[in-house]
């Protein structure tokens, strides 16, 4: 029981932790493939202490949802983190939810940012929100269908039993082919989900292509650093889950010491290689304008149909 | 027999080849179709080397070789010649949108899938997908060639098919006689050549190398 809470304790805390420092990772690597010297890894931390010593200013327009959201935001992301094994590959608090309550907890967050993007009645926000629906909308399927996919090698809609019986193996990973579907879906997603650069970009406050930056707007302050922890631990999470469910090689399947110290070291290890492919990522490609965003999540919707029908057609 | 681990990996490669297929169905821009083409073309060398490791069959290993100097490298330059060439570099208007097109690939994975599921437990294939794949190639493939308006692109379409039938020979039979192979590389890199001259003459005849212009008659 106690192992328990401090596992968990320390599962958050991890979370928490690294979330500024694998954006401030991908700024940087952006940085460097500019040419140029680019701010500190370790920027993003002193952004949030900075907006969290500032008085908010909230319009007096909007209603109570305005400032519910940031914590709800938060919250949620918070707990489809602690989902999500990051150290060892049962996590304590598996029973309170499986892979489809973690997407919908993220998917929560994202609810609950449109509703704030278009509380305080400001044109920008509106349009923030209305364009975060046509991603949001079209992610949910291609995420929802690759998460099936991997539930269907492992048998299981646990998140824990699946990296648990992953980690066990001995091969490189069950069943290739349909997992690199399902991981390139992701990846997809994932890009999309953070609002990373071929769908949205998160370094400019250009009013024709921002989505995430228009929502949250009118926000200032505490509230504002508070939205932009979560959207940081979002892309840890999802990051999180790419790592540790397509390749859980290395971590800890019983609670020791040593098993757990290696666990986290290979885990940071993984989560900040797909932070610096980010960053690559970033820099080879230019914004997609928005109406071209349907052709890469359809891409990403039929790579997550075929990891299934791999299953439907090939192994019955 | 191969291990489990080589084959996966087979699997793994194979499935490579089919995302790649689906980034040419999405992409608009030509040269960056001949970039995926080029990329695709080299995990399929990376598949050949891979079977002729594990069936410690070595004329594979000089068919993998060839896939890299002709489809990684020879194919991809002369088509970036031709591409500079053009006063397009993308592709704003196909015959089939590009969702559509993406869902219509879907179908015919699934429809490949169907097929080459009763014939897989009875020959002596070597993975569970690469044949299925293979075939899954292969209608994409096809389908680029409907699909786009552009001879660049049609002949991306044409190459994919040949890569492929490539691995469905490579992972069906463990590498076809060397003489096939030969001559089916040097059949395609003509192929390939001829296409690359067509569309220049295309280009000086129209003033654009959409094959649709063909159609009509001219007085």
């Amino acid at each position: 029981m106690i192992l328990a809470l401090v596992l968990t304790a320390a599962h958050a805390m991890i979370l928490l932790a690294i979330s500024p420092l694998l954006v401030g990772l991908i700024r940087k690597v952006k940085a460097r493939l500019q040419l140029r010297q680019g701010a500190s890894v370790f920027q993003p931390y002193a952004d949030l202490v900075k907006l969290f010593r500032k008085e908010p200013v909230i319009s007096t327009t909007t209603s109570w949802i305005f400032t519910a959201a940031p914590f709800v935001v938060f919250s949620s992301t918070l707990a489809a983190g602690l989902l999500v094994p990051v150290f060892i590959s049962h996590v304590p608090l598996s029973f309170a939810g499986n892979i489809i309550a973690l997407v919908y907890l993220l998917a929560l967050g994202t609810f609950f940012l449109m509703l704030a993007g278009l509380d305080a009645g400001s044109a920008f926000g509106g349009m923030g929100s209305s364009r975060e629906a046509i991603v949001a909308s079209l992610t949910e399927p291609a995420m929802m269908l690759s998460v099936f996919a991997i539930a269907l090698t492992a048998g299981s809609t646990n998140l824990s039993t699946v990296v648990h019986q992953t980690a066990l193996l001995q091969g490189i990973v069950t069943d290739p082919a349909p997992h690199l579907m399902a991981f390139a879906a992701l990846f997809i997603v994932t890009l999309a989900e953070a609002g990373r650069v071929p769908i949205d970009n998160p370094a400019t406050h250009l009013e024709l292509t921002m989505i995430h930056e228009a929502m949250i707007l009118e926000y200032s302050g505490r509230y504002l650093a508070l939205i932009e922890w979560a959207s940081a631990l979002k892309l840890t999470v999802l990051l999180s889950l790419m790592a540790n469910v397509f390749a859980p090689w290395g971590i800890a399947t019983t609670p020791e010491p040593a098993g757990l110290g290696i666990g986290l070291l290979v885990y940071l290890v993984k989560v900040a290689g797909l932070a610096v492919a980010i960053g690559v990522i970033e820099c080879m490609f230019a914004k997609l304008r928005l109406f071209r965003v349907t052709d890469l999540l359809g891409v990403a919707f039929i790579l997550a149909l075929l990891g299934l029908v791999f299953f439907y057609i090939l192994r019955s | 027999m191969l291990s489990e681990m080589g084959s996966q990996l087979i699997d793994l490669c194979s499935a490579l080849l089919l995302l790649t297929c689906f980034a040419i169905v999405a992409q608009r821009r030509l040269a960056a179709c001949v970039d995926l083409f080029a990329l695709q073309s080299a995990f399929l060398a990376g598949t050949a080397a891979l079977v002729g490791f594990l069936t410690d069959n070595h004329h594979v290993y000089v068919t993998a070789a060839m896939t890299g100097v002709v489809k990684v490298i020879v194919i991809p330059v002369v088509l970036k010649k031709v591409i500079q060439r053009l006063n397009v570099k993308r592709e704003l208007v196909m015959n089939v949108n590009v969702p559509v097109a993406l869902l219509i690939c879907g179908t015919l994975v699934i429809l490949a899938f169907f097929i080459t599921r009763p014939i897989i437990p009875l020959g002596h294939v070597l993975t569970r997908d690469s044949l299925a794949i293979a075939l899954a190639i292969v209608l994409i493939g096809l389908f680029t060639m409907i699909a786009r308006q552009k001879a660049v692109t049609q002949l991306v379409g044409f190459l994919v098919v040949e890569n492929g039938l490539f691995l469905g020979a490579t992972a069906a039979t463990h590498g076809m006689p060397f003489v096939v192979e030969l001559g089916v590389f040097f059949d395609v890199l003509v192929a390939a050549l001829i296409a690359g001259i067509y569309t220049n003459r295309l280009q000086d005849a129209f003033d654009s190398v959409d094959t649709s212009h063909l159609t009509g008659l001219k007085e």
